[in-house]
């Protein structure tokens, strides 16, 4: 067990304006954003704690905009899924594998978009935190296949991100995409199918211990009669397959609707410390904080907070516990945020072919829309083992190897042309940005991107064997800046880059 | 033994330790070339991890897969009552006696089975089941009770016991390894005491960073402290054991020549992959595979018997290959799930979570065909089965019997072993 520098009654405190520094903004901005650069840093200092949680999580957030391809696959669904049913039997199987094709291209671009999306410092910690709900409210496009539905399903979670959770929770049961991951679609009066309230209960709002069998059961009964169309996306209650009897959960019997049942979960004392529980994995620390913790801020949320998503990402990032020194530097990065975190540092643009992206996430072992089953990532140490680590170092390396226009295909070379009209053109580092510290001496050198890279000093050792790389070998300008990429590079695969 | 082994110590590795600065290398890294006392003293009573010793490949089926379809009872009509659409009719069964058999996407097994060389557990489970995939997955790693929460896996339990302070723990050269798993670092593997394992995508891959950056890296990656067991200790732990390994392994799976035709979907792949290791002589004991997506809630027909034809393809290539490389004696393959699933088919023309299933048993010193008793069906609509054999046992046999570590202390308990090694593990598990 960490030992932690806050009380349980103190943590949830807003950190003393003394202690708000640089130091603390970039604590701020890794673990709620992707990085922290420099500029980003000196704004947040200026401007106060309150202001920049208030600037990073707005009343209302700009939304990631629906991708062309993935509107035109919605507009097109209905219209193959009649040509799928009324095609002979032998051109059937033809037309189905047209299809699952264009769904698996239209969200790798979905995924494409969205990474430049998020790369965005102003899109940063609304992503993510958008990226966390749906670590808790998982849907697979493996199993839904329908990339309009996901999309919606996200849309869903970034509309209700910082709003009244039990809206969120609402609407996700009312989410397409998560009707058909988890067998909603399939519930029905004479037959419940469970696998929607268990994991309801488990999985997004209570947690394992905090309900009994029988409730699921009751509550499965709740929810039936939910009823999507994949291709056309829409929810409907069929009410002669909704059960309207008299249902038991958590005590309290009623003719519960899922709603009714939602509302429920709400009043029991569990939901309250169930998301900081969330949220204390994914932004803070791999060592969960202790039972009082938790409820401290559980029933504090509950009560003064309403359930309000805003309220409890203001209350958790300006807190004590937040900032303790105990956390600083602490935290595996994930894949994603690896990924967007080294393009923001290098002040380099998301190269919009798909195999840059999709591959890179699924050897580091984060596929998006892909989690690999019900409870989403593990995160922490799970992110990291021999071949994930060499996926990141992997990674790493393209960022320095300038790509290869000429071997990219047509659809490619149109997607690199448009992103160069729209002004992002800075794919890979060029000697260009680097010449500015190829003139300083080594050790300037290595002191600036250790400052700016690493969330904590490095120890001497690391930072000597680094300069000493540099100093040693031919001063011809081109042999030196070859060593500076190379220390670059080697710092970004170092341990240490892997925390934040 | 190993026919096409290409040179399976590096003796480039062994080098670079000494480059490292030694960190935790000692004499006994080099224990095939250090005096016998001093080695055998140092391993006391635990056999230790190194090449011609018993091998255990661990098969997950992740999702829970289905076992009453997998070993049907097809003379049973509770079996047919209770899946009016989902049953397999006796003509397609692949029969292994009088009354069960396997899934008619199970043509290899059923030969196996046939040849002596694959047994099946029937109805294996644990009291007071757990219907969560997570918690389920979770007791079957740890081997706890249901009601018990243990933070170290079976595996690992075993490392601690069986291997530490042994020559391969000191030399880096992984003790378990796992190939395609879900999360990364299978629970199984959660140890009390450091020891070294790697993990690898199906496909492997080569990487194109430089050895310019490998040895800088090597470096800086040295001068972190030592002393905690933060994240920060973590990640440079795995770099530097993932760099001496990774060389290794990637040389020698792009030499190995499988011996049998592998299907090219992941999990025949990280089976070649398993297989080409072994033949490298590596002194890893444990590997883990997992085969993914048995939770067929919904047209359950189509899902499983696509998983049921690559795990049976799988299984039966990867015992060709090891047969053709004279390993088969040297290596027993299990699989698990963490439940099967409900014997009363859904609404959905799928199956529900439930509790006890078969498990195979796989290798050329394995007692072939059935093992335990069959679950009995007469129950009542969404009613679960009773499991007849305790995981533990069969964890405790592959202990006892093929690994040759006493099973008691890794338990915590004494579960009976089974039958299921006509012969015991070469070399026998002496003491």
């Amino acid at each position: 067990m960490m030992k932690l520098s806050v009380a349980p009654q103190d943590a949830w405190q807003p950190l003393p304006p003394g202690d708000w520094n640089a130091d603390a903004a970039r604590h701020l901005l890794r673990r709620s954003g992707w990085t922290a650069r420099p500029a980003d840093v000196e704004r947040a200092v200026s401007e106060g704690l309150s202001a920049t949680i208030d600037r990073l999580f707005p009343a209302s957030p700009t939304l990631f905009p629906e991708p062309a391809m993935v509107a035109n696959f919605a507009e097109a669904a209905p219209a193959y899924v009649q040509r799928i049913r009324t095609a002979p039997p032998e051109d059937r199987r033809l037309l189905q594998r047209e299809q699952r094709e264009r769904a698996q291209a239209t969200l790798t671009n979905m995924t494409v978009r969205w990474m430049q999306f998020a790369s965005q410092a102003e899109n940063s910690a609304i992503e993510k935190w958008v990226l966390f709900l749906s670590d808790i409210y998982v849907v697979s496009f493996e199993k839904v296949y329908n990339p309009p539905l996901i999309f919606k399903h996200f849309d869903i979670l970034a509309r209700h991100a910082l709003g009244p959770a039990p809206e969120l929770t609402k609407a996700v049961s009312r989410s397409p995409a998560m009707m058909i991951y988890l067998d909603l679609n399939q519930n029905q009066k004479k037959a419940p199918n469970e696998n929607f309230a268990r994991e309801l209960f488990e999985l997004f709002l209570l947690g394992e211990g905090n309900y009994t069998e029988a409730d699921i059961k009751q509550a499965a009964r709740a929810f039936t009669g939910y009823r999507t169309r994949p291709a056309f996306g829409d929810v409907i209650l069929v009410d002669n397959q909704h059960d309207d009897g008299e249902k038991t959960v958590f005590g309290e019997t009623g003719n519960y609707n899922g709603d009714d049942v939602i509302d429920a979960a709400y009043r029991q004392p569990a939901a309250g410390a169930f998301l900081p529980h969330e949220m204390v994995k994914f932004y803070l620390s791999d060592t969960m904080l202790p039972r009082d913790y938790l409820y401290g801020l559980g029933s504090a949320w509950s009560s003064e907070g309403e359930y309000s998503l805003r309220w409890l990402a203001r209350r958790f990032f300006a807190s004590r516990i937040f900032f303790a020194p105990e956390f600083r530097g602490e935290f595996i990065k994930s894949p994603v945020q690896f990924y967007l975190g080294l393009l923001q540092d290098l002040s380099l643009d998301v190269a919009p072919v798909p195999r840059f992206i999709v591959g890179p996430l699924r050897q580091m072992g984060q596929i998006l829309y892909q989690p690999p089953n019900v409870r989403g990532w593990v995160g922490g140490r799970n992110w990291i083992n021999s071949a994930t680590l060499a996926a990141r170092r992997t990674m790493t390396e393209s960022a320095f190897t300038a790509i290869d226009e000429d071997a990219l295909n047509a659809d490619e070379q149109v997607e690199i042309v448009a992103a160069r009209l729209n002004g992002a053109d800075r794919f890979t580092v060029s000697d260009q940005s680097l010449r500015s510290f190829a003139g300083m001496t080594p050790e300037a050198a290595v002191s600036h991107f250790t400052s700016i890279l690493l969330a904590k000093p490095p120890m001497p050792a690391f930072t000597a064997a680094l300069s000493d790389f540099i100093a040693q070998g031919p001063a011809e300008p081109a042999q030196r800046m070859h060593r500076l990429r190379r220390a670059i590079a080697t710092l970004l695969e170092a341990p240490e880059y892997q925390l934040c | 033994m190993a026919k096409n082994t290409p040179s399976p110590f590096l003796p480039s590795t062994r080098r670079e330790f000494f480059q490292l600065g030694g960190k935790g290398i000692g004499l006994l890294a080099f224990s095939r070339f250090a005096p016998a006392f001093l080695v055998n003293s140092t391993l006391a009573a635990a056999p230790a991890p190194e090449k011609d010793r018993s091998i255990l490949v661990i098969v997950q089926l992740a999702g829970g897969n289905d076992g009453l379809n997998t070993l049907v009872p097809f003379e049973d009509a509770d079996y047919y009552r209770l899946r009016p659409t989902l049953g397999i009719p006796k003509d397609k069964v692949l029969a292994l006696s009088d009354t069960l058999g396997l899934h008619p996407s199970c043509a290899a097994l059923q030969g196996l089975v046939h040849d002596g060389k694959l047994a099946i557990v029937q109805n294996v489970g644990y009291p007071n089941p757990n219907r969560s995939h997570f918690r389920s997955t979770e007791i079957w790693e740890t081997g706890s009770d249901s009601n018990e929460f243990v933070d170290t896996g079976w595996i690992g339990r075993y490392m601690d016991n069986a291997c530490a302070g042994s020559p391969a723990d000191d030399a880096h050269d992984p003790l378990a390894v796992h190939i395609n798993t879900l999360n990364g670092v299978p629970e199984s593997f959660a140890s009390s005491q450091e020891h070294p394992t790697y993990g690898m995508l199906a496909y492997g891959g080569g990487r194109k960073d430089s050895e310019e950056t490998r040895k800088l890296l090597e470096k800086v990656a040295d001068d972190a402290p030592k002393d905690d067991d933060g994240p920060s200790s973590y990640l440079r732990h795995t770099l530097m054991d993932a760099l001496v390994t990774e060389k290794k392994v990637q040389s020698v799976l792009a030499a190995y020549k499988p011996s049998a035709t592998y299907a090219g979907n992941a999990f025949a792949t990280s089976l070649r992959n398993v297989a080409g290791l072994i033949a490298s002589g590596l002194p890893t004991r444990v590997y883990f595979v997992t085969l993914n997506g048995f939770d067929t809630h919904v047209n359950q027909i189509t899902q499983q018997a696509n998983l049921l034809t690559q795990l049976s393809e799988g299984l039966a290539a990867f015992q060709k290959d090891l047969e053709a490389h004279g390993l088969a004696d040297q290596v027993a393959t299990m699989t698990f799930s963490e439940f099967g699933r409900r014997p009363s088919e859904n609404e959905s023309h799928g199956t529900d979570h439930g509790t006890a299933a078969p498990l195979f048993v796989m290798g050329s010193r394995v007692k072939g065909g059935l093992h335990g008793t069959a679950p009995s069906l007469h129950i009542e609509h969404n009613q679960d089965i009773t499991y007849t054999t305790d995981f533990r046992s069969v964890y405790a046999t592959m202990l006892d019997t093929w690994l040759g570590s006493p099973s008691e202390r890794i338990l915590a308990g004494k579960f009976n072993d089974l039958p299921l090694f006509a012969a015991p593990s070469v070399p026998a598990a002496s003491s």
